[in-house]
């Protein structure tokens, strides 16, 4: 008898779940909740592309509050870690663990604002050398003190070429964030000077992403060491780690200098110790936050928002994400070759429709090559909007007339094609495709393995591809570049141009936006080729998920950063 | 005398190994995806000579014939070759992450001895009766209920809606253990630690019980139907006719020769766990071999894949071996 009641016990809520699972509604609109950027915070950023300038800190001292109870923050990532070399690693994951335990000459906010870290000021000495004054007594781990010599050896072991000795001698996965880098030379202990081949005007942006290492420290106990034992200035030291990084634990750096001076509160970390927790799976990771197992879980699949925000205690945060979504057409096939055919098949999709169905309203319509929060994203060109009539206009004039039952045919064929794409991004493409097939398209969905299909796509073998690509940095430098310029075998260039686009002007606008210093011509040599873009379509300029995060009750001070960066720093739990 | 038959049997495992791993190089050399341009696609700039170079580092610019070579000398001296991707060597990487997915495969081969015996047992006895229906209709729920379903089921009701249980993960991050075998439950008790034992304990419960309730399914319906068989057979009846009490017919005679197609299937089952780990790992984040070795996969990592695959063998194999012994304390006549 016991046992039939346990058994009616589960079957009853196993099908409670499952209702509540089936009902839960997909079609609502949520709240944002937008994360805006301090007036401080732009100035200070603005003043650095400006260059030449030296910038003034303000300190704003907050001591941290002292937290009764469990003091451990526990955050759930979907991933784990690739590595924990600051030099050598290329997941999010691994960039997330790196900025809590390292701290970088600069350091960027929720948003997209650049601030002063290790860095006291940076001066531009003319267009190619980057004068660095480091800020006194920043601390390693191990008590010594950070001297322009662990700045110029950190920049070593990212740029040079075999730097890294472990396992085998290699170059750094970091190479590229330091541009045309020269050389790095110290001047005296506490200045370094950067010695570029090239203007970088983006250097800031991306000088975020490379976190200093201690040269005695690595010099030491080498790569290996350093990958298993991990030592920084930044606001946690590094307790341990569990297999393969699937758990690594911090506690309190009780000697740090406090951080950027102009990101508040400035000071030691809040809590006293964080641990880094992996949990693949979606269901398990919101599982782990309802049940108090952790306190912060990152990538909240969208559907779940509406479902966790009526749970009590429950926070719910957005911002928009770094992973902008195109369909990119084969623009070297037909019947792809026709701009007259992209452009219409732009106005054939219902963005909005798609964000409201497949994003629960959690995501922002693209106008373009560029993401709307990247710092040069052109604000006058608007996303191209659903017009039916218009993109069937435009299709007869390209030749392409629906026949009686609506397919549209041209010579006796159809417009018949296959969306590629990867099992993230499925959702999304089958929804796309719907809406194609809905103007008389015939367009089917393929999934693909990104590694597979990679190859095929820059070799020009499918017909269509939806994917994303990663624009962390803000600035166009390496998005562009990957993207919408010619793909140039053994370069940089063209290395995620998946359309097979190539336009001579937009090429030589990219090659001149990297090196054009001056911030008002960078934006409008960008903003050409982001019109030239936008016309000549290459793609079906999608959408901007947001990043969703979650956190329980206790949680305070906590907010996602738009690079996906979990810094927890400021975050205290009460 | 067994002892030398089982040596024996230990070295044929060798032939079947190195079987194995040609079988496994040359197979994943055939699915697309260039390991070095996986690795180089991650990072933002690199020239072609960095390209020919790793390819060098890792002989992949070489004939398959010399690559096999070089493979299968490193192995011979145990030497499984580094892993592409995480920058390990792969034996390292699977001493990591084996300890883990043996607990797992361990404790659901438990939770399903402990489900299905009973089960089996009562459903054969009581042929047709209420319990035999009621409990064959479980089995066959079992059997068809994915893994990653159940997983969750389970994790929201025992973990988020009671909180006895916990949702994920080998222990709570405030528990401390001193590591030996990497098996966290036989760690605990081999240094005495009782809250980490409790806590490893309560961890294994779920995934356990997710990842054998299939494998309990298939082993009650095997003993079910290879128990009704030996309960006709005439020996049976003489034991009932000689008045052995129900109990006696059914534990001690019925039983041993009934265990011997369960002992096979339950062999069987192991690779299945090991298999089935896949998933299981992935939904409960227990960080074992299966999720390692999607990882590999995806990332066209062949040191790793390989080296994984001939673990994979190796368990399977010996599996077999202990199936095969324990034949013959089941029944005397069959040899090794």
């Amino acid at each position: 008898m016991n046992r039939v009641r346990i058994i009616q016990v589960t079957l009853l809520a196993a099908t409670l779940w499952l209702l509540a699972a089936c009902a839960a509604p997909t079609a609502q609109v949520v709240e944002k909740t937008v994360v805006v950027e301090k007036p401080v915070e732009k100035i200070v950023e603005k003043t650095v592309v400006a260059e030449k300038t030296v910038i003034v800190e303000k300190t704003v001292v907050v001591q941290p509050t002292a937290v009764p109870g469990r003091d451990t923050l526990v955050v759930a990532l979907a991933r784990a870690p690739q590595g924990i070399d600051p030099a050598d690693h290329s997941s999010r994951e691994a960039e997330t663990v790196i900025r809590n335990v390292y701290d970088g000459l600069v350091t960027r906010d929720a948003t997209s604002g650049v601030h002063m870290e290790i860095a006291e000021s940076v001066k531009w000495l003319d267009t190619k050398t980057l004068e660095i004054k480091l800020r006194k007594g920043v601390k390693f781990h191990d008590g010594s003190e950070l001297k322009a010599d662990d700045v110029v050896f950190t920049f070593d072991r990212v740029f040079k070429t075999n730097a890294i000795e472990f396992p085998q001698p290699h170059t750094a996965l970091r190479k590229g964030f330091l541009g045309p880098l020269g050389t790095a030379e110290k001047k005296d202990d506490y200045t370094v000077v950067m010695n570029f081949t090239a203007p970088w005007p983006a250097a800031m942006q991306l000088l975020v992403h490379t976190q200093i290492v201690s040269k005695a420290y690595v010099q030491k106990v080498g790569t290996k060491g350093l990958i298993e034992k991990p030592l920084g200035t930044g606001p946690f030291k590094f307790v341990s780690s569990k297999t393969g990084l699937e758990e690594v634990v911090l506690e309190r750096f009780a000697d740090y200098y406090g951080g950027a001076p102009t990101l508040t509160p400035v000071g030691k970390s809040c809590v006293s110790r964080a641990v880094f927790r992996v949990i693949p799976e979606n269901s398990t990771r919101v599982a782990a936050l309802l049940a108090g197992e952790v306190d912060v879980i990152a990538e909240v699949p969208a559907e779940l928002v509406d479902t966790l925000k009526k749970v009590p205690g429950v926070q719910v945060k957005t911002v928009p994400g770094t992973r902008p979504i195109w369909m990119e057409f084969n623009v070297k096939q037909a019947p792809f070759d026709d701009p007259k055919v992209r452009q219409a098949l732009n106005y054939a999709v219902d963005k909005n429709l798609i964000i409201k169905k497949v994003y629960n309203g959690l995501a922002q319509p693209l106008a373009g090559a560029l993401m709307p929060t990247n710092n040069f994203a052109d604000p006058s060109l608007k996303p191209y909007a659903y017009d039916k009539a218009k993109a069937l206009a435009l299709l007869k004039e390209a030749g392409w007339v629906p026949d009686a039952s609506g397919m549209l045919m041209k010579d006796g064929k159809p417009l018949a094609f296959v969306i590629d794409t990867i099992d993230s991004i499925r959702p999304l493409t089958e929804a796309l495709a719907t809406l194609l097939r809905d103007i008389g398209v015939d367009a089917s969905v393929r999934v693909w393995e990104y590694n597979v299909v990679r190859t095929k796509l820059l070799a020009g073998e499918r017909q269509a591809y939806v994917g994303d690509w990663g624009d962390s940095a803000f600035d166009p430098v390496g998005h562009m570049e990957a993207k919408w310029h010619s793909l140039v075998t053994g370069s940089t260039y063209g290395r995620g141009n998946f359309s097979g686009y190539s336009n001579a002007r937009v090429d030589k606008l990219i090659k001149d936006g990297e090196i054009e210093n001056d911030a008002a011509k960078r934006k409008a040599i960008y903003n050409e080729a982001q019109k030239l873009i936008y016309d000549e379509a290459p793609a079906i300029f999608l959408v901007l998920p947001e990043a969703i995060e979650a956190a329980g009750a206790r949680v305070q001070n906590w907010t996602p950063a738009s690079d996906s960066r979990e810094n927890l720093h400021d975050v205290c739990l009460k | 005398m067994k002892a030398i038959k089982i040596f024996e049997r230990v070295l044929t495992t060798i032939p079947i190994m190195f079987g194995v791993a040609i079988i496994v190089f040359f197979f994943i050399r055939l699915t697309p995806g260039d390991p070095v341009d996986i690795m180089l696609g991650r990072s933002a700039a690199a020239s072609q000579r960095e390209i020919e170079q790793l390819r060098h580092q890792f002989h992949l610019d070489e004939p398959l014939h010399a690559q096999l070579g070089y493979f299968l000398g490193d192995a011979m001296r145990g030497n499984l070759g580094y892993s592409y991707i995480r920058n390990k060597s792969v034996v390292d990487l699977l001493a990591e992450r084996l300890p883990a997915t043996i607990e797992l495969t361990l404790g659901s081969l438990l939770v399903s001895l402990i489900i299905a015996l009973p089960i089996g047992i009562l459903s054969a006895v009581r042929q047709n009766s209420f319990l035999d229906r009621f409990s064959m209709a479980g089995a066959f729920l079992g059997i068809s209920m994915p893994g990653f379903w159940l997983g969750i089921i389970l994790i929201l009701f025992f973990a988020v809606y009671l909180q006895w249980l916990p949702a994920q993960s080998r222990l709570g991050y405030d528990v401390q253990l001193q590591e030996i075998t990497g098996m966290y439950v036989l760690d605990s008790i081999l240094t005495g630690n009782m809250p980490a034992l409790m806590d490893s304990l309560k961890h294994l419960v779920l995934p356990s019980i997710t990842l054998g309730a299939g494998v309990a399914a298939i082993v009650a319906r095997v003993l079910r139907s290879s128990l009704l068989e030996v309960l006709r057979s005439d020996y049976i009846k003489l034991a009932r006719a000689k008045g052995a009490t129900e109990w006696d017919v059914v534990m001690k005679h019925a039983l041993r020769n009934a265990l011997i197609p369960t002992v096979t299937v339950v062999g069987l089952q192991v690779g299945v766990l090991l298999g089935g780990n896949m998933i299981v790992e992935t939904v409960f984040s227990w960080p074992g071999l299966g999720r390692l070795v999607v990882d590999a996969i995806f990332n066209r990592d062949f040191p790793l894949i390989q080296g994984a695959v001939m673990i994979y063998a190796i368990t399977f194999v010996l599996t077999n071996l202990v199936v095969d012994v324990l034949y013959t304390y089941l029944n005397p006549k069959i040899t090794l």
